[in-house]
């Protein structure tokens, strides 16, 4: 019986971690092996300890977590010993079908997009920018509106720094689904020295611009599906 | 047709924007001071179109008196005077549109993917001295005098208009003769006398003048009195008549 409950958690949709007192891991399912590419253990670990119930027990807590592409709504916490201490994140579920209306595309270089945006949101900014570009990137297809509005507030989101790094390029062994094709994806990652903070606006205008936006630490990536 | 000039690397920056903004299918907005070139900028994205007055765009399209879909792309000056910017906008969804406003305005501004911030012209020194230069020449041809381009009495507070208007002002100045200012004065005093003012009061047009001119070269009381061949106390008096800060 035991084991038919460890195959349960194990198949389980939702991502489940058991640590010790220490903070390491005793035990997780498949999920959580794919959120740990995502986010750090000691970051999990003090997410639980942070959320445990005073006594022991079981605690439910609903909050919104987004780690990678994935949200979360609710977390539960459970000890019953001063031994171990179980996280089980819940996912947020989106049925919603990755679509994207070809006729609004437009075939364009994204270079010329990106040096138009960042001459007319930095005109009158000190901001020096490194840039790392992949110039072998082909002209892809793209809403031109809705990608310039949210590259503007990118680099409108750096505006106040001394200096960040552009690093433009096609990511290696990973793809988007769309309209059931499979798509390369563009990475634009802005680099600074500061911890960058989610920014709830630019998340929607990426995604309005058929976009991915991460907030990592001291990066903010935006990825795109590459459309010929 | 008239251009912008752009000699400064800022004005290069916001040409080569303009250069990438025509080619591509998005809204422009055009924002900056009163003279800086918002409309020059608006002509060189849109070469061929229409340009329409904001407000009367606005009232035009209410009384319905234009037909939009005639115009793939079109220029709206002094966008910031039309009164629902939204509705306005979204009546004009499927045209391009290059508008010019003298300030950002937060309500529209997701609607046009391009934003070009001109900066004045106090901040464009090498776009100042062509300017400067070209209007010169042009006042030079009209009033056939040259003098030198420090001696321009220049004014900025409306960038360009304000800076051609002065210098026209300068030229025209330095080109008048004797008979010129007799005749100007005349026409002046003229105008003053039918306002019903006496002697008394039409006096300091053409002591104050005369102070200032003295203050000028001379520079202290005593040698603007020895010089100008009047009494010290009478000149204190003038200077204190006309409330004069010497």
């Amino acid at each position: 019986m035991k084991e038919f409950y460890e195959q349960l958690l194990e198949h389980d949709l939702n991502p489940y971690l058991l640590f010790d007192s220490n903070g390491k891991i005793k035990s997780y399912n498949k999920e959580a092996e794919f959120l740990m590419n995502f986010v750090g253990v000691k970051e999990l670990f003090e997410l639980a300890v942070s959320n445990a119930s005073l006594n022991f027990g079981f605690n439910h807590k609903y909050i919104t977590l987004k780690y990678n592409k994935q949200s979360y709504y609710a977390i539960l916490v459970g000890y019953i010993s001063d031994d171990e201490i179980a996280l089980r994140l819940y996912k947020s579920v989106s049925n919603q079908v990755h679509t994207i209306d070809d006729q609004k595309l437009k075939l364009i270089n994204i270079f010329s997009l990106i040096e138009l945006s960042k001459n007319s949101v930095l005109l009158n900014s000190n901001l020096n920018i490194v840039e790392v570009y992949d110039v072998s990137i082909p002209e892809i297809k793209l809403n031109i509106n809705d990608f310039l509005l949210c590259l503007n507030d990118c680099f409108l989101y750096f505006s106040n720094d001394k200096e960040i790094t552009l690093q433009v390029q096609i990511k290696i062994g990973e793809y988007e689904i769309l309209n059931n094709k499979k798509h390369k994806i563009i990475s634009l990652e802005f680099a600074t020295d500061r911890k960058v903070q989610v920014d709830q606006d630019l998340e929607k205008k990426a995604s309005k611009a058929n976009a991915n936006i991460f907030f990592n630490h001291n990066h903010l990536r935006l990825e795109l599906p590459i459309i010929l | 047709m008239k251009e912008f000039i752009a000699i400064s690397d800022l004005s290069k920056k916001i040409i080569n924007i303009a250069n990438m903004a025509s080619t591509l299918p998005v809204n422009v907005l055009i924002i900056g001071e009163v003279g800086v070139g918002k409309k020059l900028l608006s002509t060189n994205i849109l070469p061929n179109s229409i340009v329409f007055d904001g407000k009367f765009l606005e009232q035009s399209i209410l009384s319905k008196t234009v037909n939009l879909s005639q115009y793939p792309d079109m220029i709206v000056t002094n966008i910031q005077n039309v009164i629902n910017k939204k509705e306005f906008m979204e009546n004009l969804n499927g045209v391009k549109v290059v508008a010019t406003s003298n300030f950002m305005i937060d309500e529209i501004e997701d609607l046009f993917a391009i934003k070009i911030d001109i900066p004045p012209l106090c901040q464009r020194d090498e776009d100042l001295e062509q300017l400067k230069k070209i209007h010169y020449e042009k006042a030079k041809d009209v009033f056939d005098v040259k003098i030198d381009l420090d001696e321009l009495d220049i004014d900025l507070s409306q960038n360009g208009i304000s800076l051609k208007k002065s210098i026209f002002k300068s030229v025209f100045i330095k080109s008048l003769t004797d008979d010129d200012i007799k005749k100007s004065m005349e026409y002046f005093l003229h105008k003053k006398i039918l306002e019903k003012k006496d002697y008394k009061e039409l006096l300091q047009y053409f002591e104050i003048p005369l102070l200032d001119a003295a203050k000028k070269e001379f520079n202290s009381q005593l040698k603007m009195a020895t010089n100008l061949n009047i009494n010290r106390m009478t000149l204190r008096k003038k200077i204190e008549q006309y409330n004069l800060d010497y």
